[in-house]
């Protein structure tokens, strides 16, 4: 059986997120300076290191990044991005849809319980939900062709564990948890919207006030 | 005075105690409506200034002062109410100090305990009035103003409690203790209450309120990184709504990569087991055994054979062999129902020569009668002849048993 470190190594290796849903063991451990070194030792010898994003009391997640960049390393990154970028509006909508649908204040964040059934009946009871699922399971990140609620919103909760942005910690029910990739995900936007100076955040803020007048 | 005071006291709280109904729903509902009310009732909780109008036309209100007793007592969360009037409290104490001063410069000592007993309390309340806003930050923070719904709400709600603390902190520097010692002067009694006192509940409780503060602005902060990001995803789905064919520029392309995208390929390729390798024999194994295989019962079931015509006859007769020497005691039995007389065992063993041995008749004889049901045992003694043993005491030996009928 590997140790501690050895299961780090190889789920970094693997390509994995590292939080504390997903791997609280492993997830403590890399929150050790010490432990953290000497995983970047043994990275170092296959051009990798950690990477960490996000800081703060439970938001943070690990995954594994290059350390010398050259041709080849910059282009395996660019094709990571575009993915990303194009997953992103998909995934927003989605987000927006599961925290409208629960009438929740905070969009799903890591260790966020989901449940599938209520999400669903919710989902199935409202037209416009109804559409707006519709509209995103049939985008190429979820590739679902159903036309029913259930056999979209079952499509479109399969990829996101495929993808690492759910997990199911009992595969006898029907209850998902937000993974530390979704903060990632955050992340990304932050970074889009202050490198091109979007003002998302004002824009939304004037929009939300341009409603209530 | 004082015997009046209590009288009139007394007869507040049983008003309060008596109307509790109609007051509660004030408190809960914020007014009672005119009609819900009798007007002799009525008219005594309004002159009992319990009630109060607050404009002509207006249904009734619960004062201030009940409201609060209530909100104190039942630790409501809706109450947010924070005395933060420490200018006024300082110039009470000042007044009573000079009070107190004074009378006793004259010699007038019986005013002068008065005086300082009204400082203490006035002092006793201040501290008080302190914990009880502290407490009740405490409590607004710990459910993280959970009594409001809405994360703006939320927000506006902990920005309010931080202009509180701030009031609070305020209020506690403009405390002197110079001016205070300065008024205290020499005299003991003032000098420990206005300073050492003072001194001890204004150090706990601003330690205190600075643990609050810290806490109220973490709050703050995770609330406004929520708000963050729910207006981000709105932002951005705006923004592309507005902008259809905006392309997300290629971040990736500068010279220093940020470390947001720096991602490396997976190098891992899923792997499968060695069977062969004899150091993994032990894993495998415990694996093997959690694996919940679904082995149906008549995989392992022998067939069912052919089965046997069934046919339906009349049952064999057959005859119960009695058992001669339990007939003889039936017989036994029977003798003495009908003589009605109690028979020795062994006398009627003798009288129809019966062919066992003594020993083995008389112990049939007792075992028949142990046997016999409960109710008819009832009916039956069995009264034993015999004699202690010469030696050995506690063993009885039994020479004969007499069996008689009781009716």
């Amino acid at each position: 059986m590997l140790s501690t470190k050895g299961q780090v190594i190889e789920r970094l290796l693997k390509g994995d997120f590292i939080c504390r849903t997903t791997d609280e063991d492993g997830w403590r451990f890399l929150k050790n300076a010490a432990n953290r070194s000497q995983v970047d030792d043994y990275l170092a010898q296959l051009n990798r290191l950690v990477v960490q994003v996000g800081a703060g009391a439970d938001g943070e997640v690990f995954f594994c990044g290059y350390r010398q960049l050259g041709e080849e390393e910059r282009k395996v990154i660019g094709q990571q991005f575009r993915d990303i970028c194009n997953a992103l509006t998909p995934l927003v909508e989605w987000l927006v849809l599961v925290q409208e649908a629960g009438a929740q204040d905070a969009p799903l964040t890591e260790g966020t319980p989901v449940r599938l059934n209520e999400l669903q009946s919710i989902v199935e009871d409202t037209p416009a939900f109804r559409e707006q699922l519709a509209r995103i399971s049939h985008y190429r990140l979820f590739g679902s062709a159903s036309t029913s609620v259930d056999g979209q919103i079952k499509q479109v909760f399969k990829r996101l564990c495929e993808l690492g942005y759910l997990t199911r910690p009992n595969p006898d029910k029907q209850i998902y948890l937000a993974t530390g990739k979704l903060d990632y995900l955050y992340e990304v936007i932050r970074f889009i919207d202050e490198s091109e100076s979007l003002d998302l955040e004002g824009r939304a803020e004037s929009a939300s006030q341009g409603q209530l007048l | 005075m004082s015997g009046n005071l209590h009288q009139a006291g007394v007869r507040f709280l049983r008003q309060l105690g008596r109307h509790a109904e109609p007051i509660m729903d004030a408190y809960l509902s914020g007014s009672v409506p005119d009609q819900a009310l009798e007007p002799a009732v009525e008219e005594r909780l309004v002159k009992g200034g319990i009630l109060y109008r607050p404009e002509p036309g207006a249904d009734l209100h619960l004062r201030r002062a009940v409201r609060a007793l209530l909100e104190e007592a039942l630790r409501d969360d809706r109450n947010r109410q924070i005395d933060a009037n420490t200018g006024a409290a300082l110039a009470t104490f000042k007044t009573l100090a000079a009070h107190y001063k004074e009378a006793r410069h004259t010699g007038d000592y019986a005013a002068a305990d008065a005086y300082l007993a009204d400082l203490k309390e006035h002092v006793y309340a201040f501290g008080e009035t302190l914990g009880h806003s502290i407490r009740v930050l405490w409590s607004r923070l710990n459910n993280e103003f959970g009594y409001v719904g809405t994360l703006n709400a939320k927000i506006r709600e902990n920005e309010l409690a931080q202009s509180q603390v701030s009031e609070l902190l305020a209020g506690l520097e403009m405390i002197s203790f110079e001016a205070l010692a300065e008024t205290a002067g020499d005299l003991r009694e003032l000098r420990r209450l206005l300073v050492t006192r003072l001194q001890r509940t204004v150090g706990a409780c601003a330690q205190e309120l600075s643990i609050v503060q810290g806490r109220l602005l973490e709050l703050l902060g995770r609330f406004r990184q929520i708000r963050g990001r729910t207006r981000l995803l709105k932002g951005w789905l705006l923004h592309m709504e507005q902008q259809p064919d905006y392309q997300v520029g290629n971040h990736v392309a500068q010279p220093n990569l940020p470390q947001l995208f720096n991602q490396a390929a997976p190098v891992l390729a899923p792997a499968a087991l060695d069977i062969h390798n004899p150091q993994h024999e032990s894993d495998l194994l415990s694996l093997v055994v959690q694996i919940r295989a679904l082995q149906p019962p008549e995989r392992f079931a022998p067939p069912p054979g052919e089965a046997a015509a069934l046919i339906l006859g009349e049952a064999e007769a057959f005859e119960v062999q009695g058992n001669p020497i339990r007939e003889a005691v039936s017989a036994y039995f029977c003798r003495v129902i009908d003589s009605g007389q109690p028979i020795s065992a062994l006398d009627y063993r003798r009288q129809h020569g019966l062919p066992w041995d003594a020993e083995s008749w008389l112990y049939q004889v007792i075992g028949g009668y142990e046997g016999l049901p409960e109710e008819q045992k009832e009916c039956f003694e069995l009264l034993s002849d015999g004699e202690a043993h010469p030696l050995y005491s506690g063993n009885f030996i039994i020479g004969d048993v007499k069996l008689c009928l009781i009716l």
